[in-house]
């Protein structure tokens, strides 16, 4: 009997040993049919206008024209839509940096009163998206006299409830004891937050910078209600805009649209590592 | 108690109140550090107070009034609210968003697991193709929208795929019976490698010992995962099933850049509808009335989140 079984065991270890295999290639197809809409957009980019009419999907272009990307940011003013887009992202992913960092900070390790219903408070206004509030957001702005300006498309999205939870979630695991500790040694609390506790949310805060700038980048309908001029469009708008226009090749829309994704590609390239801390997912490999 | 000893002792009391008076006066470290805490939090609060409370008072305070942003604001009291319900674009808007607030929480959520199933497995590059699929997610939404208006077009990529299958051309956009999934389908694009991460998350806290256990005892891969993944899952797939509603619930650009809200009316949603009324007819205390209505539906989904987050400690993304 037990000799029947080590007979047997070779070809079973040999099925396990390519399942494993099997399973990678699988995997690995999934993974590809997700991306080949940005695969099609990345080839797409340089294909020739006339191609995008064909019957057939042309993948690898057959003349490549590079000149798309030229051509397409110089029929608009998309560079400065860029640059409206990229102060806004960057301004929104800064404040939200500062402002979530400092509520998380004082609302995990501070008992003033109140502390639980001001947590309450922010956190139901994720019911309160700009979707919700529209038209009083708007008329605040406009009060403001902020219409058309960076001040007025950065300011309803400065902070954001889900970034203050996430980083006071990141903060109350930090013991205590450190915090009294550098008191006692007769540190600011400026100094605590900067020197003890921000290293320790690395992780938390390369999430936050990640979807914050996303989500402001992504921003259009924001942009869309309190922008009216061209100068103080941002790139989704212009892009809407370009695809609008007659005459426009759908390929240069697309190179636009590559030009777009690459700086949140980029940037979660950069944050990887703590990002994927920032998950809890430094098990998988 | 307190007030037989203060009825016993008076000059305790007095002295009482008086280090209470002291102890309102003088701020002693404790103090100060408490103060710094609400100082962190104060700009945070001035925020909220300024663009998001002030803001939800007076939506409400519109919603009764009829407002064209030139003449002053004129009370109508519930007048609004009855229009809303005698109009068919209304009716038809709000049914729309419930259906694709349903369809795509129930299949983002389905997707989400079973990829992030797929991922758990740990074959040999399991990593770099959750980073992949993590990509649809980075993609700026105005990017994917383009894209999938042009796949999804009658000549587009989709229906070349679906031609080999016994498939004729299919107006998956302008033919009624198709927007609103499509619609959907892009959305679970999009937003399913979020709650894979979310999912993946929560499957690697998941002890391994448990299924070496399950397995000795001769469980099979399905009972494992009914009775040791799943029942250790919920709390994560409430967080999905909720967090994908309320994304879902304040959707714009899929269906306005995508359809256009068409055809006819089969993919206007509400957020759209709030659009069109306040800032293409000047209707400010209509487009308020249709923000209640669309609030009333994101505060369902916020009460049950709520009490998922009060209840727990550890940290939650996004």
């Amino acid at each position: 009997m037990t000799e029947l079984r080590t007979a047997i065991i070779p070809p079973t270890r040999l099925i396990r040993r390519s399942r494993p295999l099997l399973g990678s290639i699988a995997l690995a197809g999934l993974a590809f049919a997700f991306i080949v809409p940005i695969l099609w957009m990345t080839t797409t980019s340089f294909q020739a206008g006339e191609k995008m009419f064909q019957l057939t999907t042309e993948w690898i272009p057959s003349v490549w024209h590079p000149e798309n990307y030229p051509n397409a940011l110089s029929r608009a003013a998309f560079g400065r839509y860029f640059l409206n887009s990229g102060v806004v992202s960057f301004a929104v992913m800064t404040g939200n940096l500062v402002f979530c960092t400092l509520a998380g900070y004082g609302l995990a390790k501070f008992h003033f009163p109140c502390a639980r219903l001001i947590l309450l408070l922010i956190l139901s206004t994720l019911m309160l998206p700009l979707e919700v509030t529209l038209v009083p957001t708007f008329l605040v702005i406009h009060k403001f006299g902020w219409l058309n300006s960076y001040q007025g498309i950065i300011g309803p999205l400065l902070v954001d409830a889900f970034g203050v939870f996430l980083m006071r979630q990141a903060i109350v695991s930090i013991p205590s004891d450190y915090l009294e500790a550098a008191r006692i040694d007769g540190a600011g609390e400026l100094r605590i937050l900067w020197q003890i506790v921000l290293p320790q949310c690395k992780p938390a805060l390369a999430v936050l910078a990640v979807f914050s700038f996303r989500d402001s980048w992504d921003q259009f309908l924001w942009p869309l209600t309190v922008v009216s001029v061209d100068r103080m469009r941002t790139y989704p708008l212009g892009l809407v805009q370009f695809g609008d226009d007659y005459g426009n090749p759908p390929t240069e829309q697309m190179a636009i649209a590559v030009l777009a994704t690459v700086p949140v590609f980029l940037l979660f390239a950069v944050l990887q590592r703590a990002f994927t801390r920032g998950f809890g997912l430094s098990g998988l490999r | 108690m307190s007030g037989k000893a203060s009825a016993l002792l008076p000059s305790d009391a007095r002295a009482c109140s008086a280090s209470a008076a002291r102890r309102f006066w003088r701020f002693d470290f404790r103090d100060r550090i408490r103060a710094w805490g609400f100082g962190f939090v104060l700009p945070t609060v001035v925020f909220f107070a300024v663009f998001k409370y002030g803001p939800m008072l007076w939506a409400l305070e519109l919603s009764f009034t009829s407002y064209d942003m030139v003449s002053q604001p004129r009370f109508v009291g519930l007048d609004n609210y009855r229009d809303l319900l005698a109009d068919p674009i209304f009716r038809e808007t709000l049914v729309n968003t419930l259906v694709y607030i349903g369809g795509s929480t129930v299949l983002i959520t389905l997707v989400a697991l079973a990829l992030a199933l797929a991922i758990n497995t740990r074959v040999p590059g399991a990593r770099h193709c959750m980073m992949a699929m993590f990509l649809t997610n980075l993609m700026p939404i105005i990017a994917v929208c383009l894209v999938w208006r042009f796949l999804l077009h009658p000549h587009g990529l989709i229906s070349q795929l679906l031609h080999p299958l016994g498939f004729d051309r299919v107006d998956w956009l302008t033919s009624s019976w198709t927007a609103m999934p499509c619609i959907i389908f892009v959305t679970v694009w999009r937003f399913a490698p979020y709650f894979m991460v979310v999912f993946i998350a929560g499957l690697l806290a998941i002890p391994d010992d448990y299924y070496e256990a399950a397995h000795l005892d001769g469980a099979s891969p399905l009972q494992r995962f009914w009775y040791i993944t799943l029942p250790l899952l919920t709390p994560m797939v409430f967080f999905v099933v909720v967090v994908s509603a309320l994304l879902s619930a304040r959707i714009f650009l899929m269906p306005f850049i995508i359809t256009g809200g068409g055809p006819g009316n089969a993919t206007r949603v509400l957020s759209m509808l709030i659009y069109e009324t306040g800032f293409s007819y000047l209707k400010m205390g209509r487009a308020a009335a249709i923000s209640a209505v669309l609030f009333a539906i994101m505060m369902i989904f916020t009460f049950l989140q709520m009490r998922f987050y009060m209840g727990r400690e550890e940290a939650y993304i996004r």
